[in-house]
C-alpha cells in the first residue's frame, strides 16, 4: 500500500490520511472527552474482533484496489509468499523459504505443501507462475511497480519456484504481491480484470470473506484449512463509521475492540477511560511542502524557485517544532529528510547545527548573498526587479495543512519572501500538481504514506523517471538517479545504508522538499476484550503486518 | 379532474424531465479533468491497458454520440458503471435508495403527522400557554442545525444511556431471523428519523397553525358553533379540511428539502443512503454515482410537485375550474 496518497489521481495508492483525518478533526471538538466512564463493555461475541474506520474498503480486486482498508482486508484473505512479522523483518509465508542469489538477482521460494484456496481447490506453483507474469507483463495493480526490472518466473516443480529479474534486488518483490488463484484469473482479460470487483474474493489466507454490506461493515471468517497456526479470532468486522467522534464513543463504550486511526484531538481525550489505552507509535509518512523545480519549458511555475538558495531561505524561516506542536497537538516529530524516524538505522540523521531549520537570521543573510534585495513594499527581489512572490496551495479539508500553510506564509514573509496561499480540494491539487506537461504552480503543501517498511519506495518518488508518475514536484537529478540506482541493486544491507544516508543527504540539500513533520500514528483499543496487541512502528493494525490480527487472544 | 388537465401536466412533466436529463449529462462531461487519469486511479496501467478502458466506459465517441447513448442506456434503466465500485451504478444506488426512503419516509410521515397534531393543538389553543410552548419549542427545534441536534441525541442515548445504537443501519454480524433482522433496523431507525424529525416538525405545526387560526375567524367556523358542533369537531372536520393546502404545497417542497439535509443526519449517524453516497462521490469524482444520484434527486422534486398539483384538483374545487 503505497502512496501519494490520493484515491484519485493515477498514483500508487491512496491520499487516505488526508481525508480521514481532515473529516475526523473537523467535527473533533463537541465530543472530545465526553466518554462515560459507567460504561459497560457490552462485548457481546468474544470470539469477534470489531474494528472501528473511517476509511471505507473501495474493492476487493487485489490488482486494482485503492484503499489502505482494502489492503488491510485482502492482506488477511490472501497470502503474499514473503510477509512482514510484527518486528517488521520479513519472515517466509506462503513460501516455507527464500533463497536468494549470490549475485541478488534470482530468488527461489519453496512453497508450503497441502494449501488450498477457500474454494478448495489444491494451490500450486504455477498460481505463483500466472500472478508473477500477470502483473508484470501487463504492468497490472498496485504492486506492479516492484515488477520493474522482472525478467522470468520458472517453475521447477508444483512446490518450487524460482523468480528472476534483470538486476539485483534489495527488496523482495514477493512481499507486496498477493499471490490470486489462477484458476479464478486465467479465465479474465487483463482489461476485465481492470473493471472487475471481484465479489467473493478466493485466497489461501488465514481468513475467507464472508460479507460485505456496503457503507456499514465487511466480515471475514477464519479459515480453518490454513496452514499457519489457527489465530484465536474466529471473525474480524470492520465497521464503517461516517463520523470520528461517534467511532470513538462507540469504542469508550464497548461497542468496537479497536480502531485505525484516530484524529489527534479524540486521541487525547480517550486518555485515563476506564478499559481503554491510546497508543501513539511512529508512523511511516510525511507531510512535505513541494517546490515546482520542472526545468521543463512549458512549466508555468516560478522559475526563480529554480534557485536552491531560495527553496533554502525558505526551509531556514520555518520552525518545524513550532509546526508539530501547533498542527499537530504535539503528536509527531519535526520534520527533515524525506525518510520518517520508523525506518531506524536507514534514516540520515542531520545533525541539529546543520538542519535547514528555524534560522531566520540565516536566511536573510543567503539570500542577501544571492543578490535578492529587499524593496520598498517588503518584498525581495532579484537584480532584475522580479520579485519573491510565489503561489502556495493546500488541500483545504486538511486541516493541520492548511494551519501550516498560513504559518509558513508568515514564516516567509519575516525573511522578506511573499506567499499567497490557496485551498483547493484534494483532486484538483492532484490534477495541478501532476500535470506533467504544463504544471502551473509554484509551492504545495501535501504528504507522502511510505507503500513499503523498505526505504526503496520514498526513495524512489523524485526519480527523473517518476516525472509523469509519482514525482510531484519535477526534481531531475542524475546524481539521485544513479545513488538510487545503486541501492536498490545494492544486497549487502551494510553498503545499501551507506548509500541511502548519502541519497537523503543529497536530496535534503537541494531543497526540493521541505519536510514538514512526522505524523504519528494515532490508535486506541479496549483492553478488556482482547489481550496481546503489540505496538509496532506503522500501527498495531493498519500497518505492513497482519500479526496482531493473527495473535490477539480472548481476554 | 379533466383528461385534458392531465393531459398538459404530463406533458410538461415529460419536458422537465427531458431538460433536466440534458442538462444532467452535459453538466458532468463539460466538467474539467480527464475521466480517463481518474479510471486508471491505481495508476501504471499501461497505454494498451488504458484504451482498454476508454472503449469499456465508451470515452473514445464524440460527446453527441455519448449523449444518444446515454440517453438509450437510460431508457433501458442502465445509469453507467461507477469508476470507484466497478459495478453498475443501479447496483451502487440501489441499497442506497432504499435506505434513504426508510429514513426520509418514516421521518416524513412522523414529521407531518406530529407537525399538523402540534400545529391543530396550538390554533384551537391559540393564544394560550399552550400555544405559546408548542410555538416557541418548535422554533428552537426548526432553528437547531440538524446535525446538532443528532449529536445531542447520539450523546444522550449512547453515552450516557445505551438504550438505542448511535451509528449504521443494522448490527454489525448479527444473526437473527427475518423479524429480528427488521427490528434490529427498527432500532438504528429511531435516533436519524427523531432527528428529523424533531428538526422539521416546526414546519408543519406553525403552518398549520397559521393557517388554522385564520380559517378560525371566518364566518362558517362562527355557523358551526353556533349549530352546536363540538370544538373537536369544529377543528378536525371543517377547519383542518380548507387548511390543507399550504400543508400540501409545504409537503412538496418538503420532500425535496429533506433529500439534501438528510445528508448531513446520514453522515452523523454512519447511516448509508443516498446522501452519504453522493458525498462520498464527490470527494471521489465518481462521476457516474453523482450524475444518476442527481438524476434521481430531480426526478423526485418532479414527481413530488405533479403529485401536488394533483392533489390541489382533488383538494380545491376552485383549481378544478381554472
Amino acid at each position: 500500500m503505497g502512496e501519494h496518497a490520493t484515491d484519485e489521481v493515477g498514483q500508487h495508492l491512496t491520499r487516505r490520511k488526508f481525508l480521514a483525518l481532515s473529516a475526523a478533526s473537523a467535527g473533533a471538538i463537541g465530543f472530545a472527552g465526553l466518554a462515560d466512564s459507567s460504561a459497560a463493555s457490552a462485548s457481546s461475541a468474544a470470539s469477534t474482533l470489531r474494528v472501528g474506520w473511517t476509511t471505507p474498503p473501495d474493492v476487493m480486486n487485489p490488482f486494482t484496489f485503492t484503499t489502505t482498508a482494502s489492503n488491510e482486508i485482502l492482506w488477511l484473505i490472501y497470502d503474499t509468499l514473503m510477509e512482514y512479522n510484527l518486528q517488521l523483518n520479513p519472515e517466509p509465508s506462503l513460501a516455507a523459504t527464500q533463497t536468494r542469489s549470490a549475485d541478488g538477482t534470482s530468488f527461489t521460494y519453496q512453497l508450503r505443501s497441502g494449501v488450498s484456496w477457500h474454494d478448495g481447490t489444491p494451490f500450486s506453483a504455477s498460481d505463483v507462475k500466472y500472478t508473477f507474469d500477470i502483473m508484470a507483463k501487463h504492468n497490472l495493480g498496485q504492486a506492479a511497480w516492484s515488477l520493474a526490472d522482472f525478467k522470468s518466473v520458472t517453475v521447477v516443480n508444483p512446490h518450487k519456484v524460482i523468480v528472476q529479474y534483470k538486476l539485483p534486488q534489495a527488496f523482495d518483490p514477493s512481499l507486496a504481491i498477493p499471490i490470486v488463484p489462477e484458476h479464478v484469473w486465467s479465465k479474465l482479460t487483463p482489461s476485465k480484470i481492470l473493471s472487475y470487483n471481484n465479489p467473493n474474493p478466493v485466497g489461501t489466507g488465514p481468513y475467507k470473506f464472508k460479507k460485505w454490506v456496503a457503507g456499514q461493515y465487511l466480515q471475514v471468517d477464519r479459515n480453518t484449512k490454513w496452514w499457519g497456526t489457527p489465530p484465536a479470532v474466529k471473525s474480524i468486522i470492520w465497521n464503517q463509521y461516517e463520523n470520528s467522534d461517534v467511532m470513538v464513543q462507540s469504542l469508550a463504550s464497548g461497542q468496537l475492540d479497536i480502531l485505525t486511526e484516530v484524529p489527534p484531538v479524540l486521541w487525547d481525550g480517550l486518555r485515563g477511560k476506564p478499559n481503554v489505552k491510546p497508543v501513539e507509535m511512529d508512523s511511516f509518512s510525511f507531510h512535505h511542502i513541494g517546490f515546482n523545480v520542472s526545468k521543463n519549458s512549458k512549466s508555468r511555475g516560478n522559475k526563480l524557485l529554480l534557485d536552491k538558495t531560495v527553496r533554502q531561505a525558505l526551509g531556514y524561516a520555518l520552525d518545524r517544532s513550532q509546526l508539530v506542536q501547533l498542527a499537530l497537538a504535539g503528536h509527531g516529530v519535526p520534520g527533515s529528510v524525506q525518510l520518517p524516524p520508523s525506518f531506524g538505522k536507514w534514516q540520515e540523521k542531520i545533525p541539529r547545527a546543520q538542519q535547514i531549520n528555524n534560522d531566520p537570521g540565516k536566511a536573510r543573510k543567503i539570500l542577501d548573498a544571492a543578490g535578492y534585495h529587499v524593496g520598498p513594499n517588503g518584498v525581495r527581489a532579484n537584480k532584475h526587479g522580479q520579485p519573491l512572490s510565489f503561489r502556495l496551495i493546500a488541500i483545504a479539508t486538511t486541516d493541520e495543512d492548511v494551519l501550516a500553510g498560513q504559518i509558513f506564509v508568515k514564516a516567509a514573509q519575516a525573511v522578506g519572501i511573499k506567499l499567497t496561499l490557496e485551498t483547493l480540494d484534494n483532486t484538483t491539487l492532484g490534477n495541478v500538481v501532476y500535470n506533467t506537461n504544463a504544471p502551473n504552480w509554484d509551492i504545495f503543501i501535501w504528504g507522502w504514506d511510505s507503500g513499503t517498511p523498505d526505504p526503496d519506495y520514498l526513495l524512489s518518488v523524485p526519480l527523473t523517471s517518476q516525472i509523469g508518475n509519482n514525482n510531484d514536484v519535477f526534481y531531475a537529478n542524475p546524481t539521485y538517479d544513479s545513488l538510487y540506482n545503486k541501492q536498490a541493486t545494492t544486497t549487502n544491507p551494510g553498503e545499501r545504508v551507506a548509500l541511502v544516508h548519502e541519497i537523503q543527504k543529497l536530496f535534503y540539500d537541494d531543497a526540493a522538499y521541505l519536510v514538514m513533520w512526522y505524523q504519528s500514528k494515532l490508535q486506541a483499543y479496549r483492553t478488556d476484550t482482547w489481550k496481546g496487541w503489540v505496538p509496532t512502528r506503522g500501527g498495531m493494525i493498519y500497518n505492513f503486518t497482519r500479526d496482531n490480527y493473527l495473535k490477539i487472544t480472548p481476554r | 379532474m379533466s383528461l385534458r388537465y392531465l393531459a398538459k401536466k404530463l406533458a410538461t412533466l415529460a419536458v422537465t424531465l427531458y431538460v433536466t436529463v440534458s442538462f444532467n449529462f452535459l453538466l458532468f462531461h463539460v466538467l474539467p479533468g480527464s475521466p480517463v487519469q481518474l479510471l486508471a486511479r491505481s495508476g501504471h496501467f499501461d497505454a494498451a491497458a488504458r484504451a482498454q478502458l476508454v472503449k469499456l466506459f465508451g470515452l473514445n465517441h464524440p460527446l453527441i454520440i455519448q449523449y444518444f447513448t446515454y440517453l438509450k442506456n437510460m431508457l433501458h434503466g442502465d445509469l453507467g458503471f461507477s469508476y470507484v465500485y466497478r459495478q453498475p451504478v443501479t447496483s451502487v444506488l440501489g441499497g442506497a435508495i432504499g435506505n434513504t426512503l426508510l429514513l426520509v419516509g418514516t421521518a416524513t410521515l412522523v414529521t407531518i403527522l406530529v407537525g399538523v397534531w402540534l400545529g391543530v393543538i396550538a390554533a384551537s389553543r391559540a393564544h394560550s400557554l399552550t400555544d405559546a410552548t408548542i410555538t416557541i419549542t418548535s422554533l428552537g427545534l426548526w432553528s437547531m442545525p440538524d446535525f446538532f441536534t443528532g449529536m445531542i441525541l447520539i450523546f444522550i442515548c449512547g453515552v450516557w444511556t445505551h438504550v438505542l445504537p448511535i451509528s449504521g443501519l443494522v448490527t454489525p454480524g448479527l444473526v437473527t431471523g427475518t423479524w429480528g433482522h427488521y427490528a434490529d433496523i427498527g432500532r438504528h431507525l429511531v435516533l436519524p428519523a427523531l432527528t428529523l424529525t424533531l428538526v422539521n416538525a416546526a414546519e408543519f405545526s406553525l403552518i398549520s397553525r397559521n393557517t388554522l387560526v385564520d380559517v378560525m375567524v371566518e364566518d362558517y367556523m362562527l355557523t358551526a358553533r353556533a349549530k352546536g358542533l363540538s370544538r373537536r369537531v369544529i377543528v378536525w372536520r371543517h377547519a383542518l379540511r380548507n387548511a390543507t393546502l399550504p400543508i400540501v404545497t409545504a409537503t412538496a417542497l418538503y420532500v425535496g428539502m429533506i433529500l439534501g439535509g438528510a445528508i448531513q443526519v446520514e453522515a452523523v449517524f454512519s447511516w448509508p443512503g443516498m446522501g452519504l453516497l453522493i458525498y462520498n462521490a464527490v470527494v471521489q469524482r465518481d462521476y457516474p454515482v453523482l450524475e444518476a444520484g442527481f438524476l434521481i434527486f430531480a426526478v423526485v422534486v418532479i414527481a413530488t410537485n405533479f403529485i401536488s398539483d394533483l392533489l390541489y384538483q382533488v383538494l380545491d374545487p376552485r383549481v378544478r375550474r381554472t
